[in-house]
């Protein structure tokens, strides 16, 4: 079967509209839905190995919180789990958001949302940072290893120390950097942005989107039975 | 037909002045004007307002960096104070050294079309416009692929083509040889010279300018914030600045003194790795300089690497007694301490060792300084501050240079002869002025093998600068 493709604004309507979800629709239910839903969804766009990934994480969550809720002295931990537990789905489906679409299309996104100028810039800064820290995080991690003070459970404290100046005096630099980068080509300039990427939406999006809204009018439809 | 004339004062300045906020350092009256289709060297010493006046010219002073700002700077006979930041950008093309803050993506063609969309132009004017600069810089093989995944050399292209998608006409570049090869700067040198005859102007900030030998109409020479113009090559070489490094090849500086070859530190036999490294044997000894050379790609940060354990081979044998200590390109990422002192403390707690060194270093009085509030070339002394300290026994350094004036280069070579007294040392470079500095023997590194390999004296400096030249022809093809 040939991986759709999906509008990056289905998977950030979904991303905004899951977790507060969670106030209005019994625990259970949209936790089931949550992991079908993203798993399937993960499945139709070819994401094989990244559902692999999450569903082992998912899966070992849920045995560590089974265990913990036979005993009961370390109950409390169990019930934190059970709460992480709720973030997985969501926290895949980002992951897309973030491996599969470069911060051009992302922009382009937001923008057909209607977010004001000013976020879209932020979140797409944000959102840039993060493949900048994961090459930053290997040079460091490196570096530190080179000259000796790799990290040790026996300072955790010092070792993290280490770790966190470097990287906070970066992304001081890096803000700077990014701002030039941006302005320099026009990030400014009061004209409609358009975009070279922006794709309409398909009859797969609005499906996803269907399925999506139709498992949360179940739901409380469910919950109120 | 008429004759075509070209435009005078492109950019003009006119008394022009820029004090910090925070700190002494600024520029003042600064007067020079630039025309149409000229190559102009904005150069100076670190510290000598040299980027002052190219944040002046793109626009991110005062945009991003405040202060008081005074006198006139214009653009095609428009005033910059009266210009909005993205009005300045659709007529100046910047390209910066860091591909961090050159780019906005991490896609090729994301970041071609990002100021063509922020500008609102028509998906079908962005695609037209897509093709003719996939043309004229021959970029069509890269498109749509990670920015991260390319060669110095193939980044540079697109930092190039994304500078003029709105059709700018002058151009302006922020130190673009440190982070390429000799023969990647000589092709940029070409291009260069192809952009100015199709009518660009082109204003380059350097340290380095061999590239542009023969090319330059005007030097913009920064020096204590004051500006000395220069209104030719010639006028530029007869002040009296270093300027040797316009003909490397001419340099003449005395061999270091031959030695006996002592105990061997490291041994890399028949290393092989990926399709990087087809087979390397190489014996580094104590008391010696080697410089690997070899184009971007050659597989010189990998054979480090090897050496520093970072890699495993795929197979050969590896032979280092102990972690070498590695100096990497970017001091940002290797400084962990919370003052100087603490830094070299890290390295070895030993207060007079400390002291002297720093003094030798002429850091004393930063010494209760936060690392990262060090200037550049200064973070780098206190790397080699570190090298001075450890007990490692060899010593790598990756691009030490890059970056550097021609003074700070010259004491970095210094230390670094200090350095062999005690340890092996090897320094990948592509600096040829600063290998001659330091060298005592060359290894060549090309398609993963090593091609040569020999003793630096007079007899074998043709080889070296054949080495050079045939850097520069691999990338003619």
């Amino acid at each position: 079967m040939k991986a759709i493709n999906i509008n990056p604004i289905v998977l950030i309507i979904v991303n905004i509209i899951a977790p507060s979800m969670y106030m209005f629709l019994s625990g259970k239910f949209i936790q089931v839905f949550l992991l079908v839903f993203a798993a399937a969804l993960m499945a139709l766009m070819g994401r094989f190995k990244r559902l692999a990934i999450y569903l082992l994480i998912y899966g070992a969550i849920m045995g560590i919180y089974y265990v913990t809720m036979q005993i009961k002295s370390i109950e409390a931990t169990g019930l934190f789990l059970i709460v992480l537990v709720q973030c997985v789905p969501c926290i895949a489906l980002a992951s897309i958001l973030v491996s599969k679409y470069n911060s051009a299309q992302l922009l382009s996104a937001l923008e057909t949302l209607h977010v004001p100028r000013v976020l879209v810039v932020a979140v797409t800064i944000t959102l840039k940072y993060i493949p900048t820290f994961r090459r930053e995080f290997s040079y460091i991690t490196e570096s530190m290893r080179l000259r000796g003070i790799g990290f040790t459970w026996k300072r955790p404290v010092k070792s993290f120390q280490y770790f966190i100046v470097p990287q906070l005096f970066r992304c001081a630099a890096l803000a700077e950097e990014v701002t030039a980068a941006g302005l320099v080509k026009g990030i400014d300039a009061p004209m409609n942005r358009s975009s070279y990427f922006e794709e309409k939406f398909t009859f797969a999006d609005v499906a996803v989107l269907v399925v999506f809204a139709a498992g949360l009018v179940g739901g409380i439809v469910w919950k109120h039975m | 037909m008429e004759a075509y004339v070209k435009k005078e004062n492109v950019i003009k300045a006119d008394n022009l002045s820029f004090n910090y906020e925070e700190s002494e350092e600024g520029i003042s009256d600064v007067n020079f004007d630039i025309s149409e289709g000229e190559i102009v060297l904005l150069t100076g010493n670190s510290g000598s307002g040299k980027s002052t006046l190219l944040k002046c010219l793109n626009g991110l002073i005062p945009a991003v960096t405040e202060g008081d700002m005074k006198g006139l700077l214009s653009i095609e006979g428009e005033n910059y104070s009266e210009l909005k930041m993205y009005r300045l950008n659709q007529m100046i093309g910047s390209v910066f050294q860091n591909p961090r803050s050159q780019f906005f993506t991490d896609n090729t063609t994301a970041e071609l079309v990002f100021p063509m969309e922020n500008y609102g132009f028509s998906k079908e004017e962005m695609k037209e416009r897509l093709e003719s600069l996939c043309k004229t810089f021959g970029i069509s093989e890269l498109m749509d692929r990670n920015i991260f995944s390319l060669s110095s050399g193939e980044r540079q292209l697109i930092a190039l083509a994304s500078a003029v998608t709105m059709k700018q006409r002058v151009l302006l570049f922020d130190e673009p040889s440190a982070n390429l090869d000799y023969g990647n700067a000589m092709r940029l040198g070409r291009l260069l010279k192809k952009l100015r005859d199709k009518g660009y102007t082109i204003i380059v900030a350097d340290h380095r300018f061999y590239y542009l030998g023969g090319e330059i109409d005007k030097v913009l020479f920064m020096e204590d914030g004051k500006l000395k113009l220069c209104n030719s090559e010639e006028e530029f070489k007869q002040g009296n600045y270093n300027t040797r490094s316009f003909d490397i090849f001419s340099i003449d500086i005395p061999f270091p003194e031959k030695r006996q070859a002592s105990e061997v530190v490291a041994s890399l036999e028949d290393v092989r790795y990926k399709d990087i490294l087809n087979g390397v044997d190489l014996k580094l000894n104590k008391g010696e300089i080697t410089v690997l050379v070899g184009n971007n790609g050659a597989g010189k940060t990998t054979l480090a690497k090897a050496l520093c354990m970072s890699i495993k081979p795929d197979s050969g044998k590896v032979d280092v007694s102990g972690l070498p200590f590695f100096i990497m390109q970017d001091p940002d990422y290797q400084l962990f301490g919370t003052s100087v002192k603490n830094e070299l403390e890290l390295v070895k707690k030993d207060p007079a060792a400390i002291d002297h060194c720093l003094k030798y270093l002429g850091l004393s009085k930063y010494k209760y300084k936060h690392p990262f509030d060090l200037s550049g070339g200064q973070k780098q002394r206190l790397q080699i501050g570190m090298a001075m300290l450890c007990d490692r026994e060899l010593i790598i350094f990756d691009e030490p240079t890059s970056g550097l004036d021609v003074y700070s280069m010259l004491n970095v070579s210094k230390e670094i002869n200090r350095l062999r007294e005690k340890a092996g040392v090897l320094v990948i470079s592509h600096d040829y002025e600063f290998i001659r500095h330091v060298a005592n023997r060359v290894v060549y590194l090309k398609d993963g093998v090593i091609k040569k390999d020999f003793i630096l004296d007079e007899q074998s400096l043709s080889d070296l600068n054949n080495i050079f030249k045939e850097m520069q022809e691999d990338k003619d093809v």
